[in-house]
């Protein structure tokens, strides 16, 4: 799949652009309005998905929106914005914006939303995850171990289901409660911490092997 | 008086008043005395008009004075004659103190009071002596003021010529001014403070009329109005002139906030980006040492706490504009609570402090802006678990009375004290920091200003009752009828 990332700052168009590339996807960066409209709008273009930040030199990201449309370019458009003003994110939308992400974005966001728009085949994340004897299907929200029923709260799932996605790595305290909180949820208290605690005790209390391990002074790790 | 209407009122109903009080008394006072005055004029020249005559007939005749009938001396007829014409008191007596004459008026008096003023009109002590004086004939009745004269060029037949009036007339007719005086006074007054204030109102309206135009400019969405001038240059068209200059700057400054607020929001969040992306893509690499990891962690937390701060100030900065970014549809308020709710018994459990939530049976849908009804109640409750000591209470209501929304977020914590209340919802207040949980970082200081700003933003309210060391209420009432 064909991205084109449309943004005047070096740093985050690069960052965007090999992230995308290392999630399997084919990007490209463009560092204005005019070059970007070129490209997506030329003969031979063949994109899938512009990824377009709104505040460009020249030509803005909207006006850019706006052409393209008036192109009859029907691509799936995903805006990064700066301003997370309603108003701003309803006019992107009614310009023919997809959807949006607001600046400072955890990548992993993006990641979701380019794979919404790109319609992209679900295997990438399979519904059913498995450590060790622990079984979990994100498709009927079902958490085993051993063949037995655990029942977990939303907060409790959402904080499993990040580990397991990512198990073997250590995930940060930080991006798991991005993840499962609202994006930058500052509690002052590290609430992962207790959820972890529950989940110790639902899921390892009186079993072998242990799955969930702490890193001290980052975050957990899912592991056999 | 709470308007100026009122006050000049008052002011001109005063001044009036003064001055046609004293006008009156001035006018009363003066009148009276002209009057005595003329009293005293017209009895002397009725003495010297009678001691004239007696002269004039003393020469032509000589011998004035005869015996009546019974034998007592009497003026002589054709000279009485010609005095019984005088009004007033007018008394003639002999050198030897015997009465010649007296006027009608004197004759219809008593004898008593007769003989009184009889004694009056003894012979002044010398030739050109004129004794003026003043005598009441009954007690409270009418003053008499009289004079009495000798009558020098009629021979020696005479003592002294008494003329005398009362003031009854005098009185009268001063009583009469008087009660004129008085109806004129509040016939007139009355009118006129109704008109004074007729004409104060009048002279007030523009201003009234620029105080609902200014009100609705400053709302925030319509600065870029004006007042209508009006066509004089007066104290008024001056003062529109210069709100519209007022005006005109506050929509520059605010433009330039606006301006500024997207322009910081830009450069401030796309460094933070930049930042965050490094961090994030370094974070997930798996031969990291753990030293290094924590690092990462410490610094992406901060990149988060500088992004809420940002997000906060923006969405304060916005608020000050009256621009409410609410994406507003109806959603049951008992699934926010319910997802708050949990984070807050996570937040409990790591505090040792007991959360109860409870909640209506029936859904109860309102339109909210979700998002900031999330962080409304998650803000709430974090700060009741926060300034809550271990083994204490939170309780979380949801429930609706009187067509209102009532969110209830009540603690049994430390309270704050009264001298703080006014100022929890300020910007960047925060409570003494010996009061928070030791170990914790305090917040941006900025929550409770937002959470104000989204209980306002959706027509509701925000209140607040304490006591220190019983505990702390908060009050988020939202009007149900809202749900545009």
């Amino acid at each position: 799949m064909k991205i084109l990332v449309i943004e005047d700052d070096k740093t985050v168009g690069e960052y965007v652009r090999r992230g995308l590339d290392e999630a399997g996807y084919h990007a490209e960066l463009v560092g204005d309005g005019d070059e970007g409209l070129r490209r997506a709008s030329g003969k031979g273009a063949h994109y899938d998905l512009i990824v377009l930040d709104l505040r460009l030199p020249k030509l803005s990201g909207i006006d850019v929106l706006r052409t393209l449309r008036d192109r009859g370019v029907g691509l799936p458009v995903l805006v990064l914005t700066a301003q997370d003003a309603v108003d701003f994110k309803v006019q992107a939308l009614r310009m023919g914006a997809d959807d949006y992400v607001t600046k400072p974005f955890a990548f992993e966001e993006l990641l979701a939303r380019v794979e919404a728009l790109g319609r992209r085949p679900k295997e990438i994340a399979p519904p059913t995850l498995r450590v060790a004897g622990l079984v979990f299907d994100t498709g009927s929200r079902e958490v085993t171990r051993d063949g037995k029923r655990i029942e977990l709260t939303p907060k409790e799932y959402a904080v499993l289901e990040y580990l397991m996605r990512h198990h073997g790595r250590v995930m940060s305290r930080t991006l798991i409660t991005e993840y499962a909180w609202d994006y930058h949820f500052d509690p002052g208290t590290n609430i992962v911490d207790v959820v972890i605690t529950r989940l110790r005790k639902k899921i390892d209390h009186g079993r072998e092997p242990k799955l969930i391990h702490t890193v001290r002074g980052v975050g957990y790790v899912v592991r056999a | 008086m709470e308007s100026i209407r009122g006050r000049l009122t008052i002011w001109y109903a005063t001044a009036l008043i003064v001055s046609v009080a004293v006008f009156a008394v001035v006018l009363y006072f003066s009148r009276r005395t002209a009057t005595y005055q003329d009293l005293e004029r017209r009895i002397q020249s009725e003495a010297d008009l009678t001691a004239g005559i007696l002269a004039e007939s003393y020469r032509a005749r000589g011998v004035l004075v005869e015996k009546d009938t019974a034998g007592r001396p009497v003026l002589t007829p054709e000279v009485a004659a010609v005095l019984e014409v005088v009004p007033d008191f007018l008394l003639v007596t002999s050198r030897d103190g015997r009465l010649l004459f007296a006027s009608p008026d004197a004759r219809a008096l008593t004898f008593a009071e007769f003989e009184q003023i009889n004694t009056l009109a003894a012979p002044p002590p010398g030739p050109a002596t004129h004794v003026t004086g003043k005598y009441r004939i009954k007690p409270n009745g009418p003053t008499l003021h009289y004079v009495v004269r000798p009558v020098p060029d009629a021979g020696d037949q005479f003592g002294a010529i008494f003329a005398g009036a009362d003031t009854r007339t005098a009185e009268l007719r001063l009583e009469q001014l008087l009660s004129t005086l008085v109806i004129a006074f509040v016939v007139g007054i009355v009118p006129a403070v109704l008109v004074g204030r007729w004409i104060a109102g009048r002279a007030l309206e523009p201003v009234d009329r620029m105080i609902t135009e200014v009100r609705e400019i400053t709302d925030g969405r319509s600065l870029h109005r004006r007042l209508a001038l009006p066509m004089e240059r007066d104290e008024l068209g001056r003062l529109a002139e210069t709100l519209n200059q007022m005006m005109t700057r506050l929509e520059r400054s605010f433009a330039a906030l606006r301006r500024f607020t997207a322009d910081a929001s830009h450069e401030l969040k796309t460094p933070l980006t930049v930042v965050r992306a490094g961090v994030e893509r370094a974070i997930t690499r798996p031969d990291l040492p753990q030293e290094t990891l924590a690092a990462l962690e410490e610094t992406l937390q901060e990149v988060n706490r500088m992004t809420e701060l940002l997000d906060a100030l923006l969405t304060l900065a916005r608020a000050d504009e009256g621009r409410a970014d609410l994406h507003r549809e109806p959603v049951d308020l008992r699934a926010i609570i319910e997802e708050a709710g949990e984070t807050g018994e996570l937040l409990a459990e790591h505090a040792g402090v007991t959360i109860e939530i409870r909640m209506p049976p029936d859904p109860l849908v309102l339109a909210v802006d979700q998002s900031r009804m999330r962080q409304l109640a998650l803000n709430l409750i974090e700060n009741a678990v926060k300034y809550t000591p271990r083994g204490g209470q939170v309780s979380v209501e949801l429930g609706a009375s009187d067509g209102r929304v009532l969110l209830t977020v009540a603690d049994s914590g430390i309270g704050i004290a009264p001298g703080d209340l006014p100022h929890i919802f300020d910007r960047f207040w925060r409570a003494d920091s010996a009061r928070t949980r030791t170990g914790e970082r305090p917040g941006t200081g900025l929550g409770l200003a937002i959470c104000k700003w989204i209980a306002e933003a959706h027509g509701g309210t925000i209140e607040v009752q304490s006591r220190p060391g019983r505990g702390t209420t908060f009050t988020v009432a939202l009007p149900q009828g809202d749900t545009a």
